[in-house]
């Protein structure tokens, strides 16, 4: 790897830096920066009195870090015989680029929750770097596309944006993975607008390992059209403050989507996530399951909403959140709403819990001559099993569980 | 002027608890709205010590600096200065049946009191309008010192009690509606149970709404001595009439070491009635609190009986119940807040929206650091009899203790199609056969109720339904 100096637009994020950073782009992009600006400069920054808002403060956000101008870009490694069917898999920036119509037709043209629409919205304005994945009509991709990121040391705000499309029938496996050193104060505002059109099937992984200084506030909104099947795993592991809102919204008939998230924090990491399964068209499915552990004085939020509208018939939605709480100062607020507007439901519900390891479990564990450690360990990971085995994809799940041995410990060499 | 109501135009006038008794007089009948000097009034004709008159003004300061909540249900249409704050029907409570006013006492024989001292209930509190009218507690309760009284009486006979507890579980700050009950309470009961007696038939109340826009701020207060145990129920029906009434209680419980209180209410407010009322009970070690909570009518609800478990192995449990018709809002719940070890809750609701009602349960389940071994189960749900009704679930959970065992679980359903289609292929109508299932439904609260209110309350369901389709 080249070593190169980061370049970093000095002071906070303004219109100028808008401007600035849009130079040399096109007029519509240029136009759109501006557009998206004037929504975010208009419009209040989070109080606190939002029930999104509610669990984490904003107060010591690092937002006068300049903005990171030449972000590390992922290898974005493509089989050239996709890309001779029309596959895209890119930085954003290069897109622009070289497929100037194609994204200007789907960029920045959806808004998110409004809990998390300044973010969106500074995003959609600011962003210097984020993938761009295009699969169109009928291709079926098997193996698994990989975005890698390592960001430099340095205090500094990024704001990527990542678009996904799926065009009818399509297929593929987005995994994209985000690290970068401890100990810097970085504002990381990561979005994601993933469209999945008719009867198209979409695994995404998220795989955050930030370093211990960074905010990371991001929002992912997925569109799952008729038909589509779409699974999304976040799993979190680094950051200081991790603050994401998820905004899925089940349009087409028919769709379904899975909803799975890993959350492992320690130290005095705060983890934050508000999530809506809008349930629009009939026959729609959206089961959604987030596990965390939490060790020393971590807390994990979670307040996600199940809505069903008076036209979706026929639905079936399950929200679930479970937090093991592995120390006495480690805490959890688990909220799973429902808001039912129709009584011609298959399925609805949630389940939501908090609490220690089941001292049976130990006692168990440690009979058969485990450490106290090692049981911990282990029990932890077979906590973490009910989402890990729904990773059907092995280099993804490889990736997974070393990030969360990190934390957690590697159960695999106690059994060796 | 007040805003016409919608949800009003549709209430039948053939309401079965809705009449209006024409030769009612009310004594003391202020101005609408709500003023200093309406609470310094308020005060001065109850010839109250000046602490209380102090502390009500304290509250009116608090309700005046206070913005309206902005969550739960819509509360835009309430006009705080088209409200009388202080009717009474007569000038002071009586102890005796035969003191009780004719039109009052034919009021009373349409809701049943008589029949429910005859089934030999422990004693009958009944408060029309804003004052405590009848009392009569059995002579063998009073002989082991236990007091049930009109909370206004109970203010001039025991200021001492009064002044040690009145506002302690609820201060007149802790949010807008208590503020505004504080300021202008009236009536109500005062209930307190000496150590180690046990009051073993239920003690009940009636309250109801009798003057057109008559907000009704009635004030509890509770308290049972270290290991005591009292059981209070509370009913409510009220004449439907044409504008928006407003009822906001509160009542403040307090269950020493070993104690234990059950509270049941049901509640069956007329369609116009905004009821907003704020419960909370405090347990200390060894205690036990129950909040029984049927809410079946009004127009709006928003009531969430809440438990402090102050004390090792306290427990508490609330068992909501909610049926919105058409044009009904019920936001209920309830909260627990687990403040000592080995503290134990459950919650359980089950709620029912059928027209264009909607449900909502909202609670909070809130564990302290050093809580260790605290255990709560919360369980919610939501039955959707209609196409257009709606429910919705907002449990809060706020965990900060690692040693504990919390869940949360809700389901929401329809009745089946499948289960219709039996219990009428075996001879029932579509309007009965819903009416059972929806009995069942919540049966596991209604067999909490004392057999009066289980029957009543089975009757009443079997009246929403009536019309229902599954």
């Amino acid at each position: 790897m080249t070593i190169q100096t980061t370049q970093i637009q000095s002071g906070g994020l303004d219109a100028t830096t808008v401007a600035q950073i849009s130079s040399g782009e096109p007029g519509w992009l240029r136009e759109l920066r501006a557009d998206w600006w004037g929504t975010v400069d208009a419009n209040p920054w989070p109080t606190g009195a939002e029930e999104e808002w509610r669990r984490t403060s904003l107060d010591d956000l690092p937002r006068d870090g300049g903005l990171l101008l030449d972000p590390p870009m992922a290898t974005y490694d493509l089989d050239p015989e996709l890309a001779a069917r029309g596959v895209i898999f890119s930085d954003l920036a290069s897109a622009v680029r070289e497929h100037g119509d194609l994204v200007k037709a789907r960029l920045g043209q959806n808004q998110t929750l409004p809990a998390q629409m300044p973010f969106w919205g500074r995003s959609l304005a600011a962003w210097t770097g984020g993938t761009f994945l295009y699969v169109p009509k009928g291709v079926v991709i098997d193996g698994l596309l990989t975005a890698r990121t390592s960001l430099p040391s340095g205090t500094f705000t990024y704001l990527p944006h990542t678009l996904v499309i799926l065009e009818e029938d399509a297929s593929a496996t987005l995994f994209e993975e985000v690290s970068s050193p401890d100990g810097q104060a970085v504002w990381f505002g990561g979005t994601a607008d993933v469209q999945v059109g008719y009867g198209a099937r979409l695994r995404y992984a998220n795989l955050q390992r930030l370093g211990d200084g960074v905010w990371r506030i991001g929002a992912q909104r997925v569109d799952v059209g008729q038909d589509a099947n779409v699974t999304t795993l976040n799993a979190e592991i680094g950051s200081a403050i991790s603050k994401v809102g998820m905004d899925v919204r089940m349009t087409g008939k028919g769709g379904t989507s899975r909803l799975l998230g890993l959350l492992a924090a320690g130290g005095s990491q705060s983890i934050d996530f508000n999530s809506c399964q809008d349930l629009i068209g009939s026959h729609t499915t959206s089961d959604l399951l987030y596990l965390s552990a939490l060790y020393d004085a971590a807390h994990a939020s979670f307040y996600g909403v199940t809505r069903v509208r008076p036209e979706a018939k026929q639905t079936s939605s399950y929200q679930e959140c479970r937090n093991l709480l592995l120390s006495p100062k480690a805490g959890a607020e688990p909220i799973p709403v429902l808001e039912i507007e129709t009584n011609d439901i298959l399925r609805c519900g949630h389940g939501a819990t908090a609490g220690a390891i089941d001292p049976v479990q130990r006692f168990y564990a440690q009979s058969r001559g485990m450490t106290a450690e090692a049981a911990e360990r282990m029990i932890v990971r077979g906590f973490f099993e009910r989402v890990v085995a729904q990773i059907d994809s092995e280099p993804i799940k490889a990736r997974v569980l070393d990030a969360l041995a990190a934390r957690i410990g590697s159960v695999e060499e106690e059994a060796a | 002027m007040a805003v016409p109501n919608p949800a009003v135009d549709k209430v039948p006038t053939g309401y079965k608890y809705g009449w209006h008794d024409p030769e009612m007089k009310s004594l003391h009948v202020m101005k609408k709205g709500l003023s200093r000097e309406v609470v310094e009034e308020i005060s001065r004709i109850k010839g109250e010590p000046q602490w209380m008159t102090d502390l009500r003004l304290k509250a009116y300061r608090h309700f005046e600096a206070r913005p309206m909540p902005t969550w739960g249900g819509d509360m835009s249409q309430i006009d705080f200065q088209d409200i009388f704050y202080y009717v009474t029907a007569t000038d002071k409570a009586v102890q005796s049946w035969d003191d009780v006013p004719d039109y009052i006492r034919r009021t009373y024989d349409r809701l049943g009191i008589p029949e429910a001292e005859k089934k030999y209930l422990a004693g009958v509190g009944g408060q029309y309008d804003s004052e405590v009218v009848y009392h009569n507690i059995r002579a063998d309760l009073e002989k082991l010192g236990v007091i049930f009284l009109g909370t206004d009486e109970g203010l001039q006979k025991y200021p001492e009690i009064f002044k040690e507890y009145f506002g302690t579980v609820i201060p007149p700050n802790d949010n807008k509606l208590a503020a505004l009950n504080t300021a202008v309470w009236s009536g109500g009961s005062f209930i307190y149970v000496p150590k180690g007696v046990h009051v073993e038939l239920p003690l009940q109340a009636y309250f109801r709404i009798n003057t057109e826009n008559m907000g009704q701020f009635e004030r509890t207060l509770i308290i049972a001595d270290e290991g005591s145990s009292v059981h209070y129920v509370e009913g409510c029906t009220a004449p439907a009439y044409t504008t928006a009434s407003l009822h906001s209680a509160v009542v403040e419980i307090i269950v020493k070491k070993g104690a234990r209180v059950r509270y049941t209410t049901i509640q069956n407010w007329s369609h116009n009635v905004y009821n907003l009322v704020t419960k909370r009970a405090v347990a200390y070690e060894d205690a036990v609190m129950e909040w029984v909570d049927g809410n079946l009518g009004s127009h709006l609800t928003m009531k969430y009986p809440s438990i402090y478990l102050l004390g090792e192995r306290a427990h508490g449990e609330v068992l909501s119940i909610a049926f919105a018709g058409s044009d009904q809002h019920q936001d209920a719940g309830g909260k627990v807040i687990h403040a000592a070890p080995n503290t134990t809750s459950l919650i359980t609701s089950k709620s029912i929206s059928q027209g264009t009602g909607r449900t909502s349960y909202r609670g909070l389940v809130k564990v302290y650091p050093g809580c260790h071994g605290s255990k709560s189960t919360v369980r919610c749900d939501a039955l959707i009899l209609s196409d257009e009704a709606r429910s919705d679930t907002y449990p809060y959970m706020e965990i900060d203790e690692d040693d504990v065992t919390i869940g949360h679980e809700a389901t929401v359903s329809k009745v089946g199609s499948e289960q219709l289609f039996y219990l009428m292929s075996r001879g029932m109508n579509e309007a009965e056969a819903s009416a059972m299932i929806v009995n069942g439904f919540i049966e596991p609260i209604v067999k909490e109720l004392p057999m009066e209110y289980a029957v009543e309350m089975n009757r009443l369901i079997q009246l929403q339904m009536e019309g229902a389709v599954g």
